[in-house]
């Protein structure tokens, strides 16, 4: 296996508040890593200083074999990092249909130049057929020319899921992607997101609060409390972990 | 489905409208109104201008008269002291100045500042640029720069002269509409909708791979030459660049025609424009009335019809062909895609 992302004794506080404390991770290629842990842990954090959203105070970060620990987050998005947000982030006046061609082009910007944006004003046929590829993937057919803001809450997500994905990520990071989705919202979002990762060759990053879902997707485990890492490993080993128990498993 | 080729066809239609209602003008006005036309086919541009940043990438300017005073002060600089140099390579110049001010500005200001404290430091910055031209004597002081001749255009194959003011007139007007139409197609065109997608939420866009100050800052340049763009063809109209110009109320004035006319309409501005200088005429005689008669229609848009006037109009269009639906499905969307 190679290792796509090594991160390597992270800091990271905010004022006074240490929210991670000499955090080391590692993703391997092709795996569905899950990060769990009780609110408050420093999840969301670990996301924020993993995708350069917020720098780290010290510790390294590596990305296919390059440091990026200097980098900003839409650096490393053209490094291969395709992301989601707690509260899926779209571009809300915009239909939903506008939002996956404003993620394509952005990607034949990224791969072709800045070229690639002009001499033309409606999207190129290309970049139209990949976004309906996408919206028939992701199931999105019935919403969209509405604007993506009165999008249901599960459409919002998943159309933020297909923009990830319209840029050919190799790491995909999700937070909380099934968040405030109901039960059968949540099982669907489940088969969603294993079905694109095994179509698309993805190596996974997610953090999760719903049991059912991370041992439906993890292949790796890795438990956050206080903002330290106090488990990690294959999901049923770290299930049994005794102090895995105590802190957060034992909770529900 | 969005059908961008209606949507061009119907923009361009509308942007030829324009350019015919304003070029029978001659025909029907006297001289006092005709030169009122030209400034009002001016200010739709330089409205348009502010618009782009506002509505366009999510930039607050409050200090637009730069951009206009610049592109004027370069373009009389340019005329009075080179004089040999073709006049529309002048224009580009004079709009290049507005750019450069743009350029500067922008990217000391907009890596330390964003939202309502970047639109203070655009007034600030506007507010020292008018101090310098008052206090310049190579800029007039307060004089400003008066003769500015209107040209005499070489073609090769003959002149065009433009130094009546109505010859001017048809140049102001079909300039505005290039310039206007070549806005629309950026705003809509891949670069534009990255920097739409830019104000609707910069953390999303940046998490697609774009460095969002990047285009902000080719955005801030872009509408700072257009409003320069407007201020150098505005110079050889009215033949003088006074401090004016640069004095902060001109920065209030795109805002009121955008608010006026609806910043969520690409001619929003250009409604905006025409009505404001409608008004200017109507109360010309009265000392006052003008600027007493828009801060009560101001009042009334922005608490009555947030939208500006064209989404006022857009809205009823939507109930409209909310309730014809089930009669008439292919009308509408031509309807629906005008001025968007
Ligand atoms: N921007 C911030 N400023 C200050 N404290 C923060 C900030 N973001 C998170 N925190 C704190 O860091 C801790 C971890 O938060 P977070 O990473 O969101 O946890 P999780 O996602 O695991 O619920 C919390 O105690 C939170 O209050
Ligand atoms: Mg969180």
């Amino acid at each position: 296996m190679t290792r796509i992302m090594e991160a390597r004794a992270m800091h990271k506080s905010y004022g006074q508040v240490k929210v991670l404390e000499d955090v080391s991770f590692d993703l391997e290629e092709g795996e569905a890593h899950v990060v769990i842990g009780p609110n408050g842990a420093g999840k969301t954090t670990l996301f924020r200083c993993l995708s350069g959203e917020t720098r780290i105070n010290s510790g390294s970060i590596m990305l296919n074999g390059q440091d990026v620990t200097g980098l900003a987050g839409w650096q490393r998005v053209q490094r291969g990092i395709g992301r989601s947000f707690q509260v899926a982030r779209i571009f809300q006046d915009m239909s939903a249909f506008e939002n996956l061609i404003v993620a394509i082009e952005t990607r034949e910007r990224s791969e072709k130049g800045l070229w690639a944006s002009f001499g033309h004003i409606a999207p190129r046929r290309a970049v139209m057929d990949e976004a309906e590829r996408l919206v028939h993937e992701l199931g999105l057919e019935g919403t969209l020319d509405d604007p993506a803001g009165t999008l249901s809450h599960g459409d919002k997500k998943r159309l933020e899921l297909a923009m990830s994905l319209a840029l050919r990520p190799k790491v995909l990071m999700l937070d909380e992607p099934t968040a405030g989705m109901s039960p059968s919202d949540r099982s669907e979002a489940v088969r969603l997101i294993s079905d694109v990762r095994a179509r698309y060759g993805l190596t996974l990053l997610l953090t999760e609060h719903d049991m059912e879902v991370v041992f439906g997707l993890a292949t790796r485990l890795t438990v956050l409390h206080h903002g330290a890492i106090i488990a990690s490993g294959e999901p049923h080993k770290v299930r049994a972990d005794a102090r895995v128990r105590e802190v957060y498993l034992g909770q529900h | 489905m969005i059908d961008y080729r209606v949507r061009f066809r119907t923009n361009l239609v509308i942007a030829a409208c324009g350019l015919a209602a304003f070029a029978v003008v001659p025909f029907v006005a006297n001289s006092g109104l005709l030169f009122l036309a030209g400034l009002v086919a001016i200010n739709i541009v330089f409205g348009l201008s502010w618009n782009f940043l506002f509505s366009g990438v999510g930039l607050l300017s409050f200090g637009h008269a730069m951009f206009f005073a610049g592109g004027a002060y370069g373009m009389a600089l340019i005329t009075r002291h080179v004089p040999e140099m073709p006049f529309l390579l002048a224009l580009v110049l004079g709009a290049a100045c507005g750019g450069l001010i743009a350029l500067v500005f922008g990217v000391v200001a907009l890596r330390r500042a964003s939202g309502v404290y970047f639109a203070v430091l655009t007034l600030a910055f506007s507010e020292l640029i008018h101090i310098l031209i008052t206090k310049t004597t190579f800029l007039g002081r307060n004089d400003g720069l008066t003769g500015i001749p209107r040209p005499v255009i070489e073609l090769g194959f003959g002149t065009l002269n433009l130094t009546s003011a109505t010859a001017y007139y048809y140049f102001i007007i079909i300039a505005m509409t290039l310039v206007a139409v070549m806005m629309w197609c950026f705003q809509n065109a891949p670069a534009g909708r990255l920097l739409q997608a830019i104000r609707q939420d910069q953390m999303r866009t940046a998490f697609l791979g774009t460095p969002i100050q990047g285009w902000q800052l080719t955005a801030f340049v872009i509408s700072g030459t257009v409003a320069a763009f407007c201020g150098a063809v505005m110079v050889p109209f009215t033949q003088i660049a006074s401090p004016e110009i640069a004095y902060w109320t001109v920065s209030t004035q795109p805002i009121l025609f955008t608010l006026l006319g609806g910043a969520g309409q690409f001619w929003g501005p250009a409604v905006g424009a025409i009505l404001f200088g409608a008004i200017d005429y109507g109360t010309r005689t009265m000392h006052g009335l003008s600027e007493i008669t828009v801060g009560v229609l101001l009042l009334a848009v922005v608490l009555i019809i947030p939208g500006g006037l064209l989404g006022l109009l857009k809205r009823r269009r939507a109930a409209a062909s909310k309730s014809a639906r089930s009669e008439t499905a292919g009308e509408r969307t031509s309807e629906t895609e005008a001025g968007k």
